[in-house]
């Protein structure tokens, strides 16, 4: 019995929880900002998400397996909110995004300062699942099955749901970002 | 990479979380108490035997109550399956009766 005790114990103060809180604070509350477009709710869902850490931290082989966890933890919870907080999700409704329109052969230049911003209303107006796959793609530079093993769902569905994100994106903000640089 | 994967990896930029948030999930977590590796270690140690001990006696004491349940009812059934037999038996008695004192010769008149 001591030592089931012990060993659960030395695995707890191997993975600290202080050190981890510390090295992914970023990570989490991104995922959940970028998600939710509202500071306070993204501060709510990671600490929630740290606090369900510290209450699995035994159940946790190694730190990549917490990276690993958090980020999966981050994107669940994250959407759960929007789900339980109905008037969160999608401040910008879809409809109401103008489509990019070419004005005398003008594109939207990559240097455009307001082209972030633009990016980032577009992305909050996604879909959920299609939301989620696009931060954890471009803010995570997660691969596609690194998405699917977090989102728990198919790798196909992963690389559908992307391709789909990227012909909305292209739509709304300007045909010219999706071409390839030569 | 295509430039609007560029520009979604600068829109998507990891942002700092607000100040102080690292301290604010530490107490938080000291307010909890101490990691579930302490409950989880009692639980797979101690109280784990403890449960499946508790778990044991409940399905024993179950299994030994629906035993002597069907006893009984086995039991009552029995009594009441004697009984129609007995008011059967008793009835066809009563029948053999009648039929043997009505195939019986009337007694002459002297």
């Amino acid at each position: 019995m001591d030592n089931v005790t012990g060993a659960a114990a030395a695995l707890a103060n191997q993975l600290n929880f202080e050190e981890l809180v510390r090295e992914h604070e970023r990570m989490v509350f991104s995922i959940a900002h970028h998600f939710l477009q509202n500071a306070a709710a993204a501060e709510e869902v990671a600490q929630d998400v740290f606090l369900e850490l510290f209450r699995s931290l035994s159940k946790l082989e190694s730190t990549a397996h917490a990276t690993f966890w958090l980020r999966r933890v981050a994107c669940h919870r994250s959407i759960d909110y929007a789900r339980r907080n109905k008037n969160f999700a999608a401040e910008v409704s879809w409809d109401e995004l103008p489509e990019h329109r070419r004005e005398g052969g003008q594109l939207p230049a990559s240097s455009d300062p307001l082209l972030s911003d633009r990016l980032r209303r577009v992305i909050a107006a996604l879909p959920d699942k299609m939301r989620m796959v696009v931060i954890l793609r471009y803010q995570e530079d997660a691969g596609l099955e690194e998405i699917a093993r977090a989102m728990k769902i198919p790798l196909n569905t992963v690389k559908s749901t992307l391709h789909r994100a990227h012909a909305v994106l292209r739509e709304k903000i300007g045909t010219s970002l999706g071409e390839a640089n030569p | 990479m295509t430039e609007l994967e560029r520009e979604l990896k600068k829109a998507l930029r990891r942002v700092d979380p607000p100040a102080g948030f690292a301290d604010r999930v530490l107490a938080r977590a000291a307010n909890q108490g101490k990691p579930a590796a302490q409950p989880s270690a009692w639980f797979e140690g101690f109280g784990l035997r403890w449960a499946l001990t508790c778990a044991l006696c409940a399905v024993l004491a179950w299994g030994l109550a629906y035993h002597h349940e069907r006893e009984k009812r086995g039991e009552q059934a029995k009594e009441r399956l004697m009984l129609a037999l007995r008011i059967t038996s008793s009835k066809l008695q009563i029948a053999t009766q009648i039929m043997q004192e009505m195939n019986s010769p009337e007694p002459r008149q002297p």
